[in-house]
C-alpha cells in the first residue's frame, strides 16, 4: 500500500501542475527506449518486460489512481487519473497487458465483490501479479448477451460450469477469468446471469489460441468442461452482480483508456516526424490534400479531448453520465481507424532507401492499421454504439406514442 | 459587471438570448438590432464605458449558438465582436445601443482594394476589413461600392466590396486584429454548431412522428443510425468548441483553426442529412433548414472551403 510520503501523493497534494510534472518526468525518464514505438531501437517487448514496466509505473504511483488505498490504489480523483492518462498518451508506449484486470475486473470487483474478494484480487491486479481475461462473448452471443449459453449449476458449496467462450483476449496468459454464465436457460435472456472469478488453472479449462489479423495469438477460444469452482468464486448473486456490473461498465466505457486522444496525437506526431525525415515522404506533406487531412485529424483529436475532459468535469461534479461513454468510444474508434488509413497511405511510399525513421514508421503503422480493424468491433461495435446513442441519448421512439 | 461580481454563468445567457432573438426575428433590420441591443446582446463583450457588459468571449458563445439555432439573419456575432474591439470609443456605444450594425468582410483587404464575404453588408453601417499589413480597419459602408453575391443565398446575399476611397472609421493593430480573428473563429464555430443543433432537433422530432409502414421513421435502424451519427458529430464539435475556450495545461491559448474546420464540416453534414431525412419536404422551402445550410456554406467559403484545415495541418507539420 502506498503511504502519504509517496512522491506521487506529495506531488498531487501540491496541485495539478506539480502532479503533471511528476508524472511527465517519471514516465519520460523511465520508459525503456526499446518500448517506444517511434524509437529506432524499438523491438516488440516481451510479456515479462511489459509486466515489469507496468509494475514500475504502479510503484511510482501511476496506476490505480482512483482505486481506494485499502486495496492498493492511490485514493485520488478522476482529475489525477486524467492527468496521468494525458502523459501516458503522449508517449508511444505499449498498451497495457493487464487492461482487463485494471479496467474491467477491478472496477467490477470493487462494486460487487465481497471484502475478502477485494483484498484477494485488487492489490494483485495493480501490482501486476495477476492478469485477467474477459469471458463474456460466445460463438452465438457477441453483443447480444441474452443469447449466452455457458451454464453454471449449483452443487452444494460449488458451481459446475460448462460452455465455451470466444474472442477472449489474453486468455493464454491470464491467471483469472471474469466469467459470465447463466443459471437458467437461454429463454431467460438477461435474467439469471451470474459472474465468477475463475482461476484459469482450474481443471476442465482449455485455451485454444486464435490467430488475429495482426499475426498475434492473443485471442483465444476457452472451453469450460465440467469446471467446478467454489461458491467463493461467485461475484455477487445471480442478476444482482451482473446488473451492478452493467452500471460499472457504462462508467468504465467513459473513463477507461482515457489516454487515447493524447496517444492519437502522439501517433500523428510520429507519422509526420517520420515523413519529414525522408525527402520523398516529406514531399507528400507539401501536398494540400495531405495537409488538409492532417488538419481534419487535429480537429477530431481536439474534439475527442474535449469529450473526455467534459466527462471528467461532469463526473467530478457528481453528474450521471449515462450512455455518454458511447460517444467517446465511437468517435475515437471511427476517427482513429480512418487516420490509420491515412497513415498507411503515407508510409506505403517507403522503400529500402528511405530513412530509418520512415522504415520504422512503415512497420509501426502497417501493424497499427491492421490492428485498428478491431477498434470498431471490440467493446461494442459501431452499430451497437449507434443503437445506444439513438435509444439512450436521443430517446428515439420505435413505436407510436 | 463581471462574472466574479455576479457569479454569472455563460450558459445562463442562452435562454435570455433565445427569447430576444425570437422576438427580434420578425422585425426589420434596424428594429432587430434595437431588440438585440436592448437585451444586452450587442454589447455583451464591449467595454462598460460604451454601454457593454465587458464579459469574456465565453459569454458571447451561447448567445451566438442560439442565433445559429434560430437562424438569425442579422450580423450579431460581427457587431458584438467589433463593439468589443472598439474599446471605449464612441463608435462602440453606437453598436452596443443598436443604433448601428457592423459586419466583417472575411476575405480581401484594404491594401488589395477589394474585399468579400461580408454578411448583410447591404443593410449594415460599417464593415471590418483586413488592412493587408496584419491589422484591420473599420470602414463606413456608405463610402464603399458593394456588389452582391447571390450564388448561395439570393435572399441574404454576401457582398463584394470595392474599397478604393473608403472612409476609415477606426484602425486596429496586428495584435488586436489577431485576437479578434481568434474570437471570430470561435463564434462562427458556435453559430454553425447552433444551426446544426436546431436542425437536428427538428429532424429528430419529425422522424419520431412521421409514420410510414405503420411505424415512425425513427423505428428504422438506418434512420436511427443517421440520427445517432449526427448527434455524435454535434457532441464532438461542441466539445471541441468548449475546449478551445479553456487555456491549455500550461496556461497557453489553444488554436482555433482545426476546431472551426471541424465545426463547419460537422454542421454541413448534419444540415445536409437533416434536409435529406425530411425527404421531398426538405428539398422545398416548406422547412427552413436550407437557410442554415446556406449560411454555414457561406462561412465555409469565406474561410476558404478547406483552407482552415489545410493551414492547421501545415502549422502542425512545421511544429514537428
Amino acid at each position: 500500500m502506498h503511504t502519504e510520503q509517496h512522491p506521487a501523493l506529495a506531488a498531487a497534494a501540491e496541485g495539478p501542475a506539480a502532479y503533471r510534472q511528476y508524472a511527465r518526468q517519471w514516465l519520460r525518464s523511465h520508459l525503456p527506449e526499446h518500448m517506444r514505438a517511434d524509437s529506432l531501437d524499438y523491438r516488440a517487448p516481451t510479456l515479462d518486460e511489459c509486466r515489469a514496466w507496468e509494475a514500475s509505473m504502479y510503484e511510482a504511483g501511476l496506476a490505480g489512481m482512483t482505486w481506494p488505498t485499502a486495496y492498493g490504489g492511490m485514493g485520488l480523483t478522476l482529475r489525477e487519473h486524467l492527468i496521468v492518462n494525458k502523459e501516458v498518451g503522449a508517449l508511444l508506449m505499449p498498451e497495457s497487458v493487464s487492461s482487463i484486470g485494471k479496467e474491467l475486473a477491478g472496477p467490477i470487483i470493487q462494486t460487487v465483490g465481497t471484502e475478502e474478494q477485494k483484498q484477494q484480487f485488487l492489490p494483485r491486479i495493480l501490482a501486476m501479479h495477476d492478469y485477467w481475461c474477459q469471458g463474456f462473448s460466445e460463438p452465438d452471443a457477441g453483443s447480444d448477451l441474452a443469447r449466452l449459453r455457458t451454464k453454471a449449476v449449483p452443487e452444494g458449496d460449488t458451481w459446475r460450469i460448462n460452455g465455451q467462450k470466444i474472442w477472449t483476449s489474453g486468455a493464454a496468459k491470464a491467471h483469472y477469468c471474469l466469467l459470465l454464465t447463466r443459471t437458467g436457460t437461454v429463454a431467460d435472456k438477461h435474467r439469471g446471469l451470474l459472474m465468477f472469478a475463475v482461476p484459469m488453472d482450474t481443471p476442465g479449462i482449455r485455451v485454444v489460441p486464435i490467430k488475429s489479423i495482426d499475426g498475434k495469438e492473443s485471442f483465444a477460444e476457452v472451453f469450460f468442461d465440467n469446471v467446478v469452482v467454489p461458491d467463493s468464486a461467485r461475484l455477487g448473486a445471480p442478476d444482482e452482480g451482473w446488473n451492478a456490473a452493467i452500471r460499472v461498465l457504462s462508467i468504465e466505457r467513459a473513463t477507461n483508456r482515457m489516454y487515447r486522444a493524447w496517444r492519437f496525437e502522439a501517433e500523428l506526431r510520429h507519422l509526420v516526424a517520420a515523413c519529414k525525415s525522408d525527402p520523398a515522404l516529406a514531399k507528400l506533406l507539401d501536398d494540400g490534400h495531405h495537409q488538409r487531412r492532417i488538419g481534419e485529424v487535429l480537429g477530431q483529436i481536439d474534439a475527442l479531448k474535449g469529450l473526455v475532459e467534459h466527462t471528467v468535469d461532469q463526473m467530478t461534479a457528481g453528474a450521471r453520465i449515462g450512455a455518454r461513454g458511447s460517444l467517446t468510444k465511437l468517435f475515437w474508434s471511427e476517427c482513429h481507424q480512418a487516420f490509420m488509413g491515412l497513415a498507411l497511405s503515407l508510409v506505403s511510399q517507403v522503400t529500402p532507401r528511405s530513412s530509418p525513421q520512415a522504415r520504422r514508421a512503415r512497420k509501426a503503422f502497417a501493424n497499427a492499421y491492421l490492428y485498428a480493424r478491431a477498434e470498431t468491433i471490440y467493446a461494442g461495435t459501431t452499430e451497437v454504439q449507434l443503437d445506444i446513442i439513438a435509444q439512450r441519448i436521443m430517446d428515439l421512439p420505435k413505436d407510436l406514442a | 459587471m463581471s462574472m466574479q461580481d455576479n457569479d454569472l454563468q455563460p450558459e445562463e445567457f442562452a435562454q435570455a438570448a433565445a427569447e430576444a432573438i425570437a422576438d427580434a426575428q420578425a422585425r426589420g433590420f434596424r428594429e432587430t438590432g434595437q431588440v438585440l441591443a436592448a437585451a444586452g446582446l450587442c454589447g455583451v463583450c464591449a467595454a462598460e464605458e460604451a454601454g457593454g457588459l465587458a464579459l469574456g468571449i465565453e459569454f458571447a458563445l451561447p448567445i451566438v449558438t442560439e442565433a445559429g439555432r434560430l437562424r438569425l439573419q442579422w450580423p450579431l456575432l460581427e457587431t458584438l465582436l467589433i463593439a468589443k474591439a472598439l474599446g471605449t470609443s464612441p463608435l462602440a456605444a453606437e453598436l452596443c445601443s443598436g443604433e448601428r450594425a457592423a459586419t466583417w468582410a472575411l476575405q480581401g483587404s484594404l491594401q488589395d482594394g477589394f474585399a468579400g464575404h461580408a454578411r448583410h453588408a447591404q443593410q449594415a453601417d460599417w464593415v471590418l476589413v483586413a488592412d493587408g499589413r496584419g491589422g484591420g480597419a473599420l470602414l463606413d459602408l456608405s463610402s464603399v461600392e458593394t456588389e452582391t453575391d447571390e450564388a448561395l443565398d439570393p435572399e441574404h446575399p454576401q457582398c463584394f466590396l470595392m474599397l478604393e476611397g473608403a472612409k476609415v472609421l477606426a484602425e486596429f493593430g496586428a495584435a488586436a486584429f489577431a485576437a479578434l480573428q481568434r474570437d471570430l473563429q470561435i463564434l462562427v464555430a458556435g453559430w454553425a454548431h447552433g444551426a446544426a443543433e436546431g436542425a437536428l432537433a427538428t429532424t429528430a422530432g419529425y422522424m419520431a412522428t412521421r409514420v410510414q409502414f405503420g411505424r415512425p421513421l425513427s423505428a428504422k435502424q438506418a434512420v436511427r443510425h443517421h440520427l445517432a451519427k449526427m448527434r455524435l458529430l454535434q457532441e464532438a464539435a461542441g466539445a471541441g468548441i468548449r475546449r478551445v475556450l479553456r487555456a491549455d495545461e500550461f496556461g497557453g491559448e489553444r488554436g482555433t483553426r482545426a476546431v472551426l474546420a471541424q465545426a463547419l464540416d460537422s454542421a454541413a453534414f448534419v444540415l445536409e442529412k437533416s434536409i435529406h431525412l425530411h425527404g421531398g419536404m426538405g428539398f422545398t422551402w416548406e422547412v427552413p433548414l436550407h437557410r442554415a445550410l446556406r449560411e454555414v456554406r457561406k462561412f465555409d467559403a469565406a474561410f476558404g472551403a478547406g483552407a482552415l484545415a489545410r493551414q492547421a495541418g501545415r502549422d502542425f507539420i512545421q511544429s514537428v
